[in-house]
């Protein structure tokens, strides 16, 4: 896909989630499978998280498309009828452990929980990975308000028998979980940059507009460098995103996923200082912005988290790897 | 440019020895100053200083993206001081695009091949951040259109390295007091020049790397002229593209050299796993950033205000290197006399300027609200 037509794919895909109903999983999901996102996904991986994962944080979307991206990477099937269980929340491990027959995991689902008839659970097992699929039916569910009640996430648990619908347990190497974990890091991390830039967007035209002290706030110094700030970070979170895609591995995933947590963190405070008490309402955009961005972070590993791994990471090769050259 | 990487640093590594610096570390300015130019003499006779400058002034032509690899792979082995090499960066570029085209065809050599050290007499005590307001004057003898000759009174200061320099790319006042950008005009001065007098600073980490100049009565050939009359601003501002750039990218491969250091003797546990791992994460945005801004470079875009957010980024990273450096290291940073501590005692104190020289972090922000985020005139 060359430069143009990724840009036309982009206004199509913004489009068109602009005018779904943004809190409706359902018909987001449903938008996305008419603009034939599934092959997409097979066919222009690259593109097509970085176009829709960008566009669904933009228009502060929800979706049910991280199941797809994970059974993808995993080198399966992915469709509407398999949904994938997502690690527990700030971490990235393999959620379920098999033990024999049996399966029993812990993690969180997206809304997919509720329509798929199989769910996908990679189990660590005495001789290694497993991705295995279980019966949509044997999943124990708490529908979790949380933070961002409109992502309608759930807590999800397991203790079951393998299903022998769906290749009861078909041995994986770790380098496919690190794969997907990777792919599915990037997806949020541009997930979080959509939202991001969002954010400063809101921020920035109310600085505009906003009149104190007979002038726009946009002419004062502090509030001009804290917009300032929130532009940096975001810049600097699309250049790491484009190390992860120019040279993708579980690194330059790992460090996108860990930049975008700290971006929205920096961006969402300085865009809400900036709003001051309209931000605080639930009148404007502002809060669901910064909420979905906080649930995201806890995806596939937090920043904190990742950070911390990293650096253990560098400790215990004793090596600093400067993964991209020019 | 994978290939260029590869005979490069096979050619580094057959001639270590000869490019090593021949002294204890950390060495002297004297010493530093001495071996970048012994080592850009060995490379200017090999050819590897001469790829990525045009052939018109002795280069091997390609890419500028050449340059800056050899920039790098330097850093990245400590054989030479990274911020006093790369300010030929800063340098070389202005004088190949503006003075007379056999001028620049004599002197470019000069300053790759070692024989020669410039300066960049910008700041004046009365202007830093507000560089229209410079007071250093330049006066014709005679008829400005025609004179052969120009008068420069006034003073610089900060001016990096002037006590080494052979010449200097000088901004001098030839409009009205009031025409701000619109009375600046550029000249190529020889340092040797009657009436130039240089009085190094000390620096908050004890070194003189820069000073104060003097300009009494100084007498520079109107061929010296950069650019047009008044038209010193754009010289000014044609800096940035390769300051931004090119230097970046060697400074950044010296940071992660650094930080490799910290990995290196850090404890293996959580608090230092969290110090390098945010140094990383710090680096690792700088790098991704600084790169796609080369792409561009080479594609034949034209950089703009958009390198102040490559610059509060090596700002940033710097700085986060070296407070990593001392989170880590409190006690060398304080106490520690061996050369191990002096060197980071030094670089964490010069990493303070980051936010400083080549704008500051405070100019930087206003121009990426100003010009990036369009929030129109400020207060
Ligand atoms: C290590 C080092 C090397 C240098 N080398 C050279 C060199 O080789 N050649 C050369 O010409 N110069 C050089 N300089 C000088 C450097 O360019 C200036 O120090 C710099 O431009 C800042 O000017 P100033 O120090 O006068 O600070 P000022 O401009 O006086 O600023 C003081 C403070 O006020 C803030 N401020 C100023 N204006 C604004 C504004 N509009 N909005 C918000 N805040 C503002 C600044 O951010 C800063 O915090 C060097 C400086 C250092 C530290």
């Amino acid at each position: 896909m060359d430069a143009a037509e990724r840009a036309l794919l982009a206004e199509t895909v913004a489009d068109a989630l602009a005018a779904a109903p943004g809190v409706d999983v359902v018909a987001t999901d449903r938008v996305l499978a008419e603009l034939g996102w599934l092959d997409m996904l097979r066919e222009e991986t690259d593109a097509a998280i970085e176009i829709v994962f960008r566009a669904l944080g933009s228009t502060n979307c929800h979706a049910t498309l991280l199941d797809d991206v994970v059974t993808h990477a995993l080198a399966l099937d992915a469709g509407p009828d398999i949904a994938a269980l997502l690690p527990p929340f700030g971490r990235w491990h393999a959620p379920g452990r098999i033990e024999g027959e049996r399966v029993s995991a812990d993690g969180i689902m997206t809304d997919r929980a509720t329509t798929a008839q199989h769910v996908l659970i990679v189990s660590a097992s005495s001789d290694g990975l497993r991705a295995a699929s279980v019966s949509a039916d044997a999943m124990s569910l708490t529908a979790v308000r949380g933070i961002d009640p409109d992502a309608h996430v759930h807590g999800a648990s397991v203790d079951a028998t393998l299903d022998a619908t769906f290749d009861g347990g078909s041995s994986i190497d770790a380098a496919s979980w690190a794969t997907a974990v990777a792919l599915a890091q990037r997806a949020l991390a541009y997930q979080i940059a959509g939202a991001s830039r969002t954010m400063l967007d809101l921020a920035r035209t109310h600085a505009v507009e906003r009149v104190q002290f007979d002038r726009p706030i946009a002419r004062f110094q502090a509030v001009r460098h804290r917009l300032a700030e929130a532009l940096v970070a975001t810049e600097a979170l699309d250049a790491a995103l484009i190390s992860a895609a120019d040279e993708p591995g579980p690194q330059t995933a790992a460090l996108a996923k860990a930049i975008a947590g700290r971006t929205a963190r920096t961006v969402a405070g300085h865009c809400q200082q900036v709003l001051a008490g309209i931000g605080f309402t639930t009148d404007h955009a502002f809060h669901r912005y910064l909420k979905a961005t906080m649930l995201l972070d806890g995806l596939f590993g937090s920043a904190d988290n990742l950070v911390l791994d990293i650096g253990r990471g560098l400790l215990a090769t004793r090596h600093v790897p400067t993964l991209i050259e020019l | 440019m994978e290939r260029f990487r590869h005979d490069l640093h096979a050619w580094l590594d057959e001639h270590r020895d000869e490019l090593a610096p021949d002294y204890e570390r950390p060495g002297t300015l004297d010493q530093h100053m001495a071996q970048m130019q012994r080592v850009k003499s060995i490379l200017h006779a090999a050819g590897w200083m001469r790829y990525g400058w045009p052939e018109r002034v002795g280069g091997l032509g390609g890419s500028p993206m050449l340059r800056t690899e050899l920039g790098a792979a330097l850093a990245g082995r400590d054989i030479t001081d990274p911020g006093l090499f790369s300010l030929i960066e800063v340098l070389a570029p202005t004088v190949i695009d503006f003075a007379p085209q056999a001028l620049a065809a004599e002197m470019v050599p000069r300053l790759l091949s070692g024989e020669e050290m410039w300066c960049q007499g910008f700041s004046e005590p009365g202007t830093g951040s507000d560089l229209a307001s410079i007071h250093c004057r330049a006066t014709p003898d005679g008829d400005p259109a025609t004179a052969e000759q120009w008068i420069i009174n006034g003073q610089k200061v900060w001016t990096s390295l002037a006590q080494y320099s052979d010449r200097c790319v000088l901004l001098t006042r030839t409009g009205s007091p009031e025409s701000r950008h619109r009375g600046i005009t550029a000249f190529f001065v020889d340092m040797n020049t009657p009436g130039i007098t240089v009085a190094p600073l000390e620096m908050i980490n004890g070194e003189h790397e820069f000073a104060e100049v003097f300009f009494d009565d100084v007498v520079v050939p109107a061929d010296r002229m950069l650019g047009s009359l008044h038209g010193g601003w754009a010289i000014a501002m044609s800096i940035l593209p390769f300051e931004r750039s090119s230097c970046f990218w060697q400074r950044i491969a010296y940071l992660y050299r650094r930080l490799q250091r910290l990995v290196d003797v850090g404890r293996d546990d959580d608090r230092t796993a969290e110090v390098v791992g945010n140094a990383f994460v710090q680096l690792h945005m700088l790098r991704s950033r600084s790169r796609v801004t080369q792409h561009r470079l080479a594609s034949g875009e034209t950089l703009g205000a958009e390198t102040s957010i490559d610059k509060v980024l090596v700002a940033t990273a710097e700085q986060s290197t070296y407070d990593a450096a001392l989170r880590l290291l409190p006690e060398a940073i304080a106490l520690d006399d061996s050369v191990a501590g002096e060197l980071w005692r030094s670089e964490y104190l010069y990493s303070r300027a980051a936010t400083i020289y080549g704008g500051t972090a405070e100019v930087q922000r206003n121009i990426i609200a100003r010009r990036l985020l369009d929030l129109g005139a400020d207060e």
